[in-house]
């Protein structure tokens, strides 16, 4: 626990100026390649969000409560990666059983999401800077939210770009990595925003 | 095809036409983070290629042995096996580089490529070779984050390896060492690559 | 129906798993621990090599020896219940001195203090050196951030550091590369939050030099 983070001041930070995504470079395999279309990019943006704010805790818990006191530290990354897939496994299995519906809107995501790295870098950056409980749970659901907007944002940017004459060598990922850049220097300017400091 | 030229196949394909990181853009997220020094970008390849090389070996090494209801959780402990040594060893040995590093090196964990080079070809491929299409990808992967981390060092604060380059009379292009500098940067270095590319096959086409 | 198939399905998976996993987390383990002693000489260097930085004396990086020995001949630990008023004996607990006291380059004494305060991700650890009256800084070293990389993690770039030393507060912060005066600060362009973090820590902890050192001079 630090004496740093107001909760709320944390919550907008992961949102907008250290978003996960834009100023930390972490979830860009499936960023790019899903961001094609925006129903894909709502459906993954949801379910990541359930699974960063879930996994942050969990994995909170098991490293302050389980590996601390054992002094396994060093085996976090395997522990971590561990509970990410065993929860997304559960949760895949649990929507399935419960509603078809939202399994084929969100289920078939889950397996893409237990190798997004954001999802385990969320848990990494909890340790490094120390967060408490409820640190962890509003910048993991921070975080997702970022992510979400920033793939909303690039999924709806991608549709106009449909209509554009791009040069043939960018077109696919050079195009998405310049745009994603701008967005990045977009999000930079949101820094005024917050009230600390 | 002989042995000796499979094993020379297997080394340059990843490096070129299949590099990784343009051809697929898998697995940069992890390393454009610390692109933003050059000795940092090094150290990290360094990690990446000992832990694809060493886990692309291993489980090509058990690749019979291993039930398929289990693959994949068996690749990732692997992996996140060697992560870990990697880990370990640099915060023994190289402590100020680890802390800068920070979470990037768990992050190998996820980067795509190794995974996808597991299943890809370690899995179906004798152990000498898995090895040598480790360090392939490794270091097809290692060159274009060193190259954009040599622009991004250079531009951004004028200096390379923290030795300066460009004198006072540089001023530095801050964007380059911030985030949107990384994502430009691989931008560029996609066209570049992907337009020379174009030009060899249209030539080949004739 | 093959007979082996409950074994191949159900059992040999769990055995597998099982196997490996012992045989990669001993391998793993067994590396951590050869290491973990180095680990631990690495931290105790690493913060000795802040309290020689803070101070202005030099000392030749990578060489633990020596800078054992610069170390040793040159810095004083002062507990806390020695000297020092009785604010500072909230530090006595934990074993850590409550200060350094420095033999600098001419001979003079000087001292170093370590002191800390929230930056915009998490705590900002520093030592800072000061001068026998304790007006002016010998120089700052972090010991520990989390702030942004490439942005706010950039005050522990040397230029950074360096540019405390001989500087007097109250300090101000001015664009980057403008600083003149002893009480001008140069910022980090795009990272005003560190910054003003560091501002605050920086005048700050002149009170808590006072505080710390002040009676047992």
């Amino acid at each position: 626990m630090n004496s740093a983070t107001i909760p709320i001041a944390l919550f907008f930070a992961a949102i907008f100026t250290n978003n996960i995504l834009l100023a930390n470079y972490l979830g860009m395999c499936s960023f790019l390649s899903v961001s094609r279309e925006i129903k894909t990019s709502v459906g993954l943006g949801v379910a990541v969000i359930f699974v960063m704010a879930s996994t942050s805790m969990l994995n909170w818990i098991v490293y302050y409560k389980i590996l601390i006191p054992l002094e396994l530290e060093y085996l976090r990354f395997i522990v971590f990666i561990i509970v990410i897939a065993a929860f997304v496994q559960l949760v895949e299995m649990i929507i399935e059983r419960v509603s078809e519906v939202l399994y084929a809107a969100l289920g078939i995501f889950l397996p893409l999401i237990t190798v997004n790295c954001a999802i385990l870098g969320v848990s990494l950056f909890m340790v490094i800077r120390e967060y408490s409980f409820l640190e962890s749970f509003i910048f993991g659901l921070g975080s997702g939210i970022g992510w979400f907007l920033a793939i909303m944002a690039m999924a709806g940017i991608r549709q106009k770009l449909k209509r554009a004459r791009i040069p043939h060598g960018l077109e696919g990922a050079g195009i998405t990595l310049i745009i994603t850049g701008m967005m990045a220097l977009a999000f930079m300017g949101f820094s005024g925003m917050l009230p600390i400091g | 095809m002989p042995a000796r030229g499979k094993a020379k196949k297997t080394f340059f394909e990843p490096m070129g036409k299949n590099n990784p990181v343009f051809a697929q853009i898998l697995g940069i997220c992890s390393t454009l983070a610390v692109t933003n020094k050059l000795e940092n970008t090094v150290i990290m390849s360094m990690g990446v290629l000992f832990t694809t090389s060493l886990s692309g070996f291993t489980i090509s090494l058990i690749r019979k042995l291993i039930p398929s209801r289990v693959r994949m959780m068996v690749e990732t402990l692997i992996i996140a096996s060697f992560v870990i040594i990697v880990d370990i060893i640099l915060r023994a040995y190289v402590p100020d580089i680890w802390k800068q590093l920070g979470p990037y090196v768990g992050l190998i964990i996820t980067n795509c490529i190794i995974m996808g080079r597991a299943e890809a070809f370690a899995l179906n491929n004798p152990p000498g070779l898995s090895l040598i299409d480790g360090i392939s990808s490794g270091l097809g992967y290692s060159y274009v984050l060193i190259v954009i981390a040599f622009f991004r060092e250079l531009l951004g604060t004028g200096e390379v390896w923290g030795i300066t380059v460009f004198g006072d009379w540089w001023t530095n292009w801050s964007i380059m060492i911030m985030p949107p500098g990384a994502f430009f940067m691989l931008a560029i270095f996609i066209w570049i690559v992907k337009g020379v590319l174009m030009r060899e096959s249209e030539e080949a086409a004739k | 129906m093959k007979r082996e198939s409950l074994f191949m399905t159900r059992i040999y998976p769990v055995f597998f798993m099982v196997v490996v996993t012992v045989v990669f987390i001993s391998v793993v383990s067994g590396i951590y621990l050869s290491t973990k002693e180095r680990v631990l000489l690495n931290e105790s260097i690493f913060q000795k090599m802040a309290i020689l930085y803070a101070a202005g004396i030099d000392f030749p990086e990578g060489k633990p020896q020596e800078i054992q020995g610069i170390y040793e001949e040159k810095v004083m630990e002062v507990e806390a219940s020695a000297g020092g008023d009785s604010q500072s004996g909230a530090e006595a607990g934990d074993g850590e001195p409550a200060y350094y006291e420095v033999e600098l380059s001419a001979g003079e004494t000087g001292y170093v203090v370590f002191t800390s305060g929230a930056g915009l991700w998490g705590e900002i650890v520093a030592a800072f050196g000061f001068s026998r009256d304790l007006s002016t800084l010998t120089g700052i070293e972090f010991v520990e951030q989390n702030e942004t990389p490439g942005l706010g993690a950039r005050i522990t770039e040397t230029w950074f550091k360096e540019q405390f030393r001989g500087k007097q507060g109250p300090f101000v912060l001015v664009e980057e590369g403008t600083a003149d005066d002893a009480n001008e600060l140069d910022a980090i362009t795009g990272a005003t939050r560190t910054s003003n973090a560091v501002l605050k820590i920086a005048n700050e902890v002149f009170e808590v030099a006072e505080e710390k050192i002040g009676g047992g001079r």
